[in-house]
């Protein structure tokens, strides 16, 4: 059975949370607010650590496979999780409690960006998201519950590189003009190159599978001047995943994106035609280096219908980002409208102007 | 004094000479080869003349003559035209009055409005006339009509009465309207659009979407552009020949 980390309260012995709006660990049970600084790693380390033996037979080879089993420090309940969770909560007694070995060596994340936002704010997020929504069903606001709210440090990767670059553009310069007789059209083809260098700084990729990839790079950017060195008290009251997605393998989309990016930019520069068409780019990249940081999302979960609809927000910045379902009924009916509509102004119209 | 007095007689001689050539150098709209026109009728139209052009910017020359020497009517009218004015938007009436015949040369902008039947309608109004003032006075009247409902209300002679004017028992001249086969064209377009912009709509409820790019990520100032080439590869010429513009050639 593996370790686990709980900050106590120095006070009343409590497991303390991370509390955003005062960016300090706070203790439910007895309100006392400390800093980080004041629960050092070092402390945390006297933290008891026990390691239980299994009592029995309970759980077969394959039945534990890509799982992992903790004994919380408060109660001593059994706490079964995947086997990439980081943080969590005791099932039994409530107690925030981190996986501290998930983070230890060299698995220890470079930064943490601490949560900003609590649960409230994601909740009233969500409200104003689904309400800001045309042609959302009925039923979905009358029935969507939400099952779900947590808060989540999500592991990315973050690159950081010197970019070199060259990219083709295929552009087309078009002159009008007339003559008594005739109109002409002048199209003229052109062959740019573009060639140069770029900086990128950060670009994160999400490392966990559990994560929806979509869904994370959705809620970017992040701002990463706020971001603080990792220490395990950040993650208490939130629930945290290890990366089990490797740097080596995060780098391909990391390197389409600054591709992208260098076909945008270099496109920047190219001025002056009526139509610019990109036909390839090449790249390399110097200076390349990663780190591992803990990027804080709340996740939302709801369910209509049977189908589950899940929502984030960036923790920090508050960005929302999540589907809604369409009824498909009424954009019908209100395409059927309006195009009725602008058919009969459209049929006015030329009456008006023939009878003017 | 002597000095004085013959300075004064060359400073008044000179004003003279400008107000001379000032007036000297007044448009002739009117030019009349066949001496038909008293100075007095000439002067009158031209003025008639100067205002169409100071009004809707369109030059109307008339001339009459007798013979158009060695060149043909055509040749005449578009030569006489361009011999008086520099206006590209005009037109000419020639009346051949040892041969009986007219013709017309128009430019720019005057094509558009003044169309065949617009033309054939002042010639008439100049014909119908039994003097030649009287007869240009009525054409220029009825250029002054055209333009205006050309360039105020977009209506152009075609023949038929303009719309304020009325037939013999009064009532106005009713148009045939737009077609009912527009009706269903117009809703088609309509729900097109409808389409489009509902849809557009709809589709907001979808933000969940893979970034394109990492341009956000950028360090700033860190762009430097090391090569760059413009090549030209070749260019493409359509022509498309323009609607055909009305020609006026009455003989």
């Amino acid at each position: 059975m593996s370790t686990i980390l709980e900050q106590k309260c120095p006070c009343c012995g409590g497991a303390v949370e991370f509390n955003t709006g005062a960016q300090k660990l706070k203790c439910p049970y007895c309100d006392t607010e400390f800093d980080i600084t004041a629960m050092p790693e070092e402390t945390a380390n006297q933290v008891e650590q026990i390691n239980w033996n299994s009592q029995g037979a309970q759980w077969g080879a394959g039945e534990t496979y890509g799982m992992s089993v903790y004994a919380c420090n408060s109660c001593g309940g059994e706490i079964v999780a995947d086997s990439t969770t980081g943080a969590t909560t005791c099932p039994y007694c409530g107690n925030q409690v981190v996986m501290k070995g998930q983070f230890s060596g060299a698995l220890k994340p470079d930064l943490v960006i601490p949560f900003k936002l609590d649960k409230k704010a994601a909740k009233e997020a969500l409200k104003k998201h689904i309400s800001s929504k045309k042609f959302v069903p009925k039923s979905f606001l009358a029935d969507n519950r939400l099952e779900e709210i947590k808060g989540v440090y999500v592991p990315h990767w973050l690159f950081s590189c010197d970019a070199i670059g060259n990219a083709n553009y295929k552009a087309t310069k078009v002159k009008k003009w007339s003559d008594e007789n005739y109109e002409y059209t002048e199209t003229s083809y052109f062959d740019i190159y573009r060639s140069g260098n770029i900086g990128f700084d950060n670009i994160p990729v999400d490392g966990s599978t559990k994560m929806p990839d979509d869904l994370m790079e959705s809620v970017e950017p992040f701002d990463l001047s706020q971001a603080v060195d990792f220490n395990t008290a950040y993650l208490a009251g939130y629930l945290a995943d290890k990366y089990d997605v490797t740097a080596e393998e995060s780098m391909p989309r990391a390197n389409e994106r600054i591709r992208q990016s260098i076909i945008d930019s270099f496109r920047e520069t190219v001025k002056g035609y009526d139509e610019v068409e990109n036909q390839g780019a090449n790249m390399n990249v110097a200076n390349g280096i990663y780190k591992y940081a803990l990027y804080p999302v709340w996740l939302l979960n709801t369910k209509w219908n049977g189908e589950n609809f899940t929502f984030a927000m960036n923790g920090q910045t508050g960005k929302f980002v999540g589907n809604i379902p369409t009824d498909k009924k009424a954009v019908t009916k209100a395409s059927l409208l309006l195009g009725a509509g602008i058919g009969a102004v459209i049929y006015g119209l030329m009456w008006l102007i023939e009878l003017l | 004094m002597t000095k004085k007095i013959f300075a004064i007689i060359i400073a008044a001689l000179i004003c003279v000479s400008f107000v001379f050539s000032a007036s000297a150098y007044t448009q002739q709209y009117v030019i009349d080869y066949a001496d038909k026109l008293s100075q007095g009728e000439i002067e009158e139209l031209d003025l008639f003349a100067e205002k169409l052009e100071s009004a809707y910017g369109v030059t109307v020359l008339f001339c009459i003559t007798e013979g158009t020497g060695d060149v043909t009517a055509d040749e005449f009218s578009s030569g006489t035209y361009s011999d008086h004015t520099d206006n590209e938007n005009g037109i000419i009436f020639v009346n051949d009055d040892w041969n009986k015949s007219y013709s017309v040369f128009t430019s720019g902008s005057a094509e558009e409005i003044l169309t065949d039947a617009a033309v054939d309608s002042m010639i008439d109004a100049y014909d119908s006339n039994d003097s030649y003032y009287g007869g240009i006075y009525a054409c220029y009247e009825l250029a002054e009509e055209y333009l205006e409902n050309g360039y105020s209300g977009g209506y152009v002679y075609d023949g038929e009465p303009l719309n304020n004017d009325t037939d013999t028992t009064g009532a106005s001249e009713e148009k045939d309207g737009v077609s009912i086969i527009w009706l269903p064209v117009s809703l088609l377009i309509g729900l097109l659009i409808g389409f489009l912009i509902i849809n557009g709509i709809a589709s907001k409820n979808k933000s969940v979407k893979m970034q394109e790019n990492a341009t956000v990520y950028t360090r700033p100032g860190s762009m430097v552009i090391t090569g760059s080439a413009d090549n030209f590869l070749y260019n493409n010429i359509e022509r498309r020949e323009k609607p055909k513009p009305t020609e006026n050639k009455n003989n």
